[in-house]
């Protein structure tokens, strides 16, 4: 995997070419973990109302006035654009007898907040406005009944915000993610599509199936999932590089069948699984590899339709599914041509599904202001992917992705052995949340 | 019968993308929205307090209004979330080169 990145026609970027495993163990995940609603509540308590989660992207708040509510739980959260150069996030919950201000989760304006029951309202940065029959509350003052703030920073283009009144700086908190992302702002792209979707399983079996690439060659029939490469940068963030457009027959000798081993796929094979891109050439030239040309190919086509200049973008940035984690629940792709952002979180207060928001996030041109995002598809956990048709290639992989959730949830509560086992290498991310997991639910955190 | 005939109410030009217009009709204000699935008309003060929707914010199909937030579907009036509980009026649209027509949906009479 490192030999491919180091040996590109156009070589990766040098927060790619950094490797970072340890082995964290190999002790069982207790199977309670996905399936108890006891662990579940115990999770909003210790987790969810204390770790950094992002909320929206900045811009779902051009303007002062703009809203974004965020539901995490039995959560809420308003976070406000409060004037040009401010965003504040404050408790979605009216502080007379705590009627949740503002409805479902997404974007919104307004110049005040106004609680639909009594009519008291706050203006954008949470101070009282007004308080209909003043008189009969002299025991309200403007300081004890503001709204609750919540901490909020940026970072990347995204708001991120914290229920824990005591949390650490978001900095803290991100390890390498600003360092390595500083070769790959997100905050210079926009969202090109939003897709959110209900899986039915427990938020992390669900978010496990997108954490490793050990499962493509039986989920995906594909022949690279051996091809990855798997870090830990510390106890939040880790990352796969997966690369796209090569393969080693060596690393599939024990798998079952001669399928993909023998004979193995020439460069031409290679080009054509990339095809679904949609590329110039249909042939690979003598000489060159099948990943070359489909970065070069991508390079000019992707770089024409956005207004983007990437003539200086490495083949690994190019085609490479690379995924960074942040825990709990958040995933970002610096990649080109597969340029995620997910999401996975309980769907509402149910241990038994979970909500995945998929963000396709787009170069934008140099100095270009973000239009407007557009509105969320929603698809229900009997809906396939490829009712949405902003996914394009895209659908069908997912699909394919979340085809296992509800077999692995219902056989989490039927196994009589008590945990799951994970690989030493190739689920070594998935053993990290579980361990920064267990300090949250310790109180250690 | 003026509530049933189309009248010029603003060119194209007038109407950018992503954002409304407040016009006079038969001395009624009527809010039309620049719309990614289109234009649409609808009446312009919120059903809950009468508040101006023209001084909120379009978003996509949504408008919300500037005083308490409410959120109505410009394509139908639906009022979408508190306060406001009772829909807009929705009126029909047409769009002939670069004029605006409106044909105003009778006027619902208040406790009626």
């Amino acid at each position: 995997m490192a030999d491919t990145l180091a040996t590109d026609a156009r070589t990766a970027d040098s927060p790619l070419l950094e490797e970072s495993y340890e082995f964290l163990g190999d002790g069982d995940i207790p199977c309670s973990r996905y399936t108890s609603s006891t662990f579940a509540r115990q999770e909003f308590e210790r987790l969810w109302a204390r770790c950094w989660q992002w909320a929206c992207r900045e811009e779902h708040l051009p303007d002062a006035g703009d809203n974004y509510v965020y539901d995490i739980g039995p959560y809420s959260v308003i976070v406000v654009r409060s004037d040009e150069d401010t965003i504040e996030a404050f408790i979605n919950s009216c502080t007379h007898r705590g009627t949740r201000i503002l409805g479902g989760e997404g974007t919104g304006y307004t110049t005040q907040f106004t609680c639909p029951f009594h009519g008291w309202s706050w203006s954008l940065d949470g101070a009282l406005l007004e308080l209909p029959g003043r008189w009969d509350f002299p025991h309200v003052c403007e300081e004890s009944h503001k709204l609750q703030p919540v901490a909020c920073e940026r970072w990347g283009g995204f708001v991120f915000i914290n229920l824990d009144p005591d949390a650490r700086p978001l900095g803290e908190y991100l390890d390498v993610l600003p360092a390595h992302f500083n070769h790959f702002p997100l905050e210079q792209r926009r969202i090109r599509a939003h897709v959110q979707k209900v899986l039915p399983a427990n938020w992390k079996a669900a978010q496990e199936a997108f954490m490793e690439a050990y499962h493509n060659f039986e989920t995906h029939d594909a022949p690279n999932g051996a091809n990855a490469q798997y870090d830990v940068f510390g106890k939040y963030v880790s990352r796969f590089i997966h690369t796209i457009g090569n393969y080693s027959p060596e690393s599939l000798s024990d798998y079952p069948g001669d399928k993909w081993r023998a004979p193995p796929l020439t460069e031409n094979e290679m080009l054509q699984i990339l095809s679904v891109f949609g590329l110039d050439h249909e042939d690979v030239p003598e000489g060159e590899t099948a990943r070359a040309i489909a970065a070069r190919d991508l390079r000019v086509r992707l770089g024409k339709s956005w207004g983007v200049d990437l003539s200086q973008a490495s083949d690994s940035l190019m085609l490479d599914s690379i995924e960074y984690h942040l825990f709990p629940n958040m995933f970002f792709f610096p990649g080109i041509t597969v340029p995620m952002v997910y999401r996975f979180r309980p769907n509402g207060e149910d241990v038994d599904s979970s909500l995945f928001d998929i963000l396709i996030l787009e170069p934008l041109p140099e100095g270009a202001r973000h239009p407007e995002p557009p509105e969320p598809v929603h698809l229900t956990a009997e809906q396939s992917y490829t009712e949405a048709e902003v996914l394009s290639w895209l659908a069908p992989v997912y699909d394919e992705d979340t085809g296992n959730l509800a077999l692995q949830q219902q056989g989490l509560k039927s196994s009589r052995k008590p945990g799951i086992t994970l690989g030493n290498y190739q689920e070594v991310r998935i053993r990290r949340v579980h361990l920064t997991m267990d300090e949250f639910m310790a109180g250690d955190e | 019968m003026s509530d049933s005939t189309s009248v010029r109410v603003a060119s194209l030009r007038q109407l950018t993308p992503g954002k409304t217009l407040c016009v006079d009709v038969d001395d009624r204000e009527v809010l039309l929205c620049h719309t990614p699935e289109g234009i649409f008309a609808i009446d312009n003060l919120c059903t809950h307090s009468a508040a101006r929707l023209c001084e909120g914010k379009l978003k996509g199909v949504r408008v919300f209004c500037p005083l308490h937030g409410a959120a109505f579907d410009v394509r139908d009036g639906a009022a979408l979330t508190r306060p406001a509980v009772r829909p807009l009026a929705s009126h029909r649209v047409t769009v002939d080169g670069d004029d605006i027509s409106v044909t105003l949906t009778p006027q619902v009479v208040a406790g009626g």
